[in-house]
């Protein structure tokens, strides 16, 4: 049962006391989104971000490339200064501590563990700079702040997301009918309209009804046809950074069908096929087996997924009743299943746990200045998530990172989990040292205490107890 | 659908798996080694190998002309920075594909790069990589190393890769990894005790901090191919070809990339030794260059490439090539270098050589069925 405390969450840590009810406990997070628990002074708005991207972009594009041309090392001292006036290297790490400070600081960390696993699911892979403007201030304002919300809210607002447009390319998705085709300049620079099926594709793929609901080649097409349109509108400082809108100039004019469903031209069509796909049987289960499969295990049975998926029927897809569902069905199979943890989850219970100083302090962070480039301290996240081989804003792939055990599993992976369990021990506290801390934490966060406290007695050196508890198949998995 | 990892697992029979899995697949044949490296960002295959006397091209790209470079036959010539390359060159271990690439012309690196590695047509739409895929065709189990931390989609598709990617920091000492060994055998834990039976061996990370550069993962890399027991296929990375804005000529950015590519030759060949003979080393790209210069005196997305091969499963030395010309009409939309040579037909033909493996079973069940063309007995020695 206390395996659960780790399985929905980080587990529980030294001055927190062990719920009495491990369910209520976990469900009671769920009902609404929490105010953040990073007390710094300000958290940007993606906006805000998106603006210092842009000013990166333009500066570089149209300034920085022309005025360097000749010379590669000045190029690249301007292109650095560039970089630090616009903060590229500080804003995720700010990012990641608002992100972490959910995990190990909140009253909501089962919360915080569902918060992960949609921003993986609608993942921002890594391109561009996304990762270093823009992705982390995605995650908290689409998808964090529509927890509470209908899956049908989060799909429509992650799809029309500036982030999800620009990294699955729909601003270059345009009506081949469109009045944008028939525009002069295209024929004159030999750039004809055509479609993009990146994000369409992703849509179903990815984010709703996933292949095995069926669809077609030409429905991929048709919800592209759909999509078209839906672009930053045209700005020539901000360039691709302007906000999006549904412009009807690049829209693709008549009807679509998509899955047999027939589809008017304009703007609407969006929220309705979305409304229809979110809807479609295909789309409850592949969730529902998506979130067994990163709670419980790699291979979700039927008996663990049909609870969620009645869950999501009784409620119309409200995220609150799908995720109680969800760590109810993890309650049930806690004692039978362990999930092996993915990087950051690991790093996060094993800080937990111990309560480990992983996240640089407000002030620490408060005190970078634009324009400069920030300390090591500040950028500790960032590095300390990339050395791992699992930063969450770095994902190669829109499918986000695998939630399967195996693609976690190579040795240098795995020598990382030896090296960071032991820099962990000697970033916990010196009283925290002890066996009596580390006979504690374990009755509280594991199901076999003396069968593990067992196995470290014989070890002599603390640090060396340390390292082994933070391998062992029960830390790893949870 | 593919078979997942479990389900091999429970179908293969333990003692399998105790063996390590570095089973004798070619108990009676050599063992041959294959590297691949990738080249991020789009290689400029015009940078690297350019075309000899050519108006078209001297005219459009004026200050990215390189001087003193390396006269190959009468229509190439080598950048003068891949010193180690043309060493191979010379010794008939040195070849260079012209006008190639992934049928993929969107000109985005997202998307390119992901079909560089799936050899699909639609991004995303494959999940496993092309030299994955032939290794579990080939029954290549347990012989992959990619010189990463993490492991590449381009191997993707068979079980049990190993990675070496030196990490910041100090291991544990031995007697810690042994005693975990132990508990991981005791409960049956089979892929973390196949992991830990890796980085056992790997006593040298415990001591002294290891370079991450590309020049020291070859020579590690070398080393292991080298062995008889050891992985047969290796992969690299290198970032940094997408080189918008001053490119420059001998000592600009391009060139950076390119001798970074070069170095990886020359340590590899370093830790391979004699078996460069057994090894055959290719690149990959996600596309070329346009043949114009930009105003910021770098170059934009473009089509066809150029693939470098070295290693003693060459033929001989030769610039292979269906050259398109460079005349505006014979541009890929009137901007790029063509490619002739779907790159696909390279590399299936490089696996069949390598993998021994039939080149049509290859081109059926890796790349379904698509129009690739054999070139093994062109290039290879079979």
């Amino acid at each position: 049962m206390k395996n659960f405390f780790r399985k929905v969450a980080f587990g529980i840590g030294p001055n927190e006391n062990v719920p009495s009810d491990p369910l209520q406990w976990a469900k009671e997070q769920l009902n609404d989104v929490p105010q953040f628990s990073w007390k710094g002074k300000k958290i940007y708005t993606e906006k805000e971000l998106r603006k210092f991207y842009g000013e990166y972009i333009y500066g570089d594009r149209k300034i920085l490339r022309k005025k360097y041309k000749d010379d590669k090392h000045a190029y690249k001292i301007e292109k650095d200064k560039l970089r630090h006036k616009t903060g590229q290297k500080y804003w995720q790490n700010l990012e990641l501590c608002i992100r972490h400070t959910e995990a190990l600081k909140s009253k909501t960390p089962v919360h915080a563990k569902l918060w992960y696993f949609w921003g993986n699911h609608f993942a921002i892979s890594d391109k561009d700079f996304l990762a270093r403007y823009s992705t982390g201030a995605y995650q908290r304002e689409t998808i964090r702040a529509n927890m509470n919300q209908n899956f049908e809210k989060m799909v429509y607002e992650g799809t029309v997301a500036w982030a999800m447009i620009h990294h699955l390319d729909n601003q270059e998705n345009i009506g081949p009918k469109s009045e944008s085709a028939k525009e002069e300049w295209r024929r004159r620079e030999k750039e004809p309209a055509t479609i993009n099926e990146n994000h369409a594709r992703e849509l179903l793929e990815l984010h709703t009804v996933s292949p095995n609901s069926g669809y077609t080649q030409e429905d991929i097409v048709q919800l592209a046809y759909i999509m078209t349109g839906w672009r930053p509108i045209r700005d020539k400082k901000k360039l691709e950074t302007a906000n999006i809108f549904f412009s009807r100039k690049h829209h693709q004019p008549g009807k679509k069908v998509v899955m047999g469903k027939k589809y008017k031209s304009g703007k609407k069509s969006l929220s309705v096929v979305i409304r229809d796909l979110v809807n479609h049987p295909s789309c409850r289960n592949f969730i529902a087996t998506k979130l067994c499969r990163y709670l419980i295990t790699d291979y979700p049975t039927k008996d663990m997924i049909v609870p969620i998926v009645k869950a999501w029927e009784k409620s119309d897809g409200f995220l609150p009743e799908i995720h109680k569902a969800a760590v109810e069905v993890a309650f049930n199979y806690s004692d039978k299943y362990q999930k092996f943890q993915n990087p950051e989850n690991w790093l996060l219970q094993m800080s937990k746990m111990c309560d480990i100083n992983l996240i640089p302090g407000t002030k620490l962070m408060e005190s970078y200045e634009l324009g400069y480039k920030p300390s090591g301290y500040q950028r500790s996240l960032e590095r300390l998530l990339k050395e791992l081989g699992h930063h969450p804003y770095l994902v190669k792939q829109p499918n986000g990172w695998s939630d399967y055990s195996e693609d976690w599993m190579s040795p240098e992976l795995m020598i990382r989990r030896l090296i960071f369990a032991k820099q962990g021990y000697f970033k916990m506290k010196p009283s925290n040292q002890n066996n009596g801390f580390y006979e504690k934490m374990i009755r509280k966060n594991f199901d076999n205490p003396n069968e593990i406290l067992k196995f470290l007695k014989k070890k002599n050196q603390p640090e060396d107890r340390h390292i082994l508890l933070f391998n062992l198949p029960e830390a790893l998995k949870a | 659908m593919k078979i997942s990892r479990r389900n091999f697992l429970k179908g293969s029979v333990t003692t399998l798996f105790l063996a390590g899995f570095n089973l004798p697949v070619y108990s009676n044949s050599k063992k041959k080694n294959l590297v691949v490296i990738m080249l991020r960002g789009g290689m400029d295959g015009l940078c690297a190998v350019p075309v000899i006397g050519d108006k078209d091209f001297e005219k459009r790209r004026k200050n990215l002309i390189l001087d003193k470079t390396i006269k190959l036959n009468s229509d190439f010539a080598l950048h003068p920075r891949l010193t180690n390359f043309h060493k191979l060159w010379k010794k008939e271990m040195g070849t260079i594909i012209h006008a190639t690439n992934i049928p993929y012309t969107q000109r985005s690196h997202f998307d390119g790069q992901n079909l560089m590695e799936t050899g699909g047509r639609v991004p995303y739409e494959i999940k496993t990589g092309w030299l994955g895929r032939t290794m579990k065709l080939a029954k290549l189990q347990g012989d992959g190393l990619a010189l990463s931390l993490p492991m590449p989609l381009l191997l993707r598709g068979v079980p049990k890769n190993d990675n070496y990617y030196p990490a910041k920091g100090i291991m544990p000492r031995k007697e810690i990894l042994e005693i975990l060994r132990s508990v991981y055998l005791d409960k049956s834990e089979e892929e973390l005790l196949n992991m830990m039976e890796i980085i056992k061996q790997r006593s040298t990370i415990s001591s002294e901090y290891e370079s991450r550069d590309n020049s020291a993962l070859a020579l590690k890399a070398g080393q292991e191919l080298n062995k008889l027991e050891g992985p047969r296929v290796a992969v690299f990375e290198i970032d940094g070809f997408d080189t918008h804005a001053a490119q420059g000529g001998i000592d600009g950015s391009h060139s950076d990339c390119l001798i970074d590519m070069d170095k990886i030759f020359l340590n590899l060949e370093k830790g391979l030794g004699k078996e460069l003979n057994n090894t055959l080393i290719v690149t990959l790209t996600e596309f070329g260059r346009t043949i114009k210069q930009n105003s910021g005196l770098g170059t934009e997305h473009g089509y066809g490439s150029a693939i470098f091969m070295g290693g003693g499963l060459l033929k001989k030395s030769q610039v292979f090539t269906d050259w398109p010309g460079l005349k505006r009409k014979q541009l890929f939309e009137q901007r790029d270098l063509n490619s002739t040579i779907d790159s696909r037909s390279i590399y299936a033909s490089a696996m069949s050589t390598v993998f021994e493996v039939d080149f049509e079973r290859i081109r059926k069940e890796v790349f379904w069925a698509e129009d690739l063309k054999n070139y093994s007995d062109k290039l290879f020695k079979t």
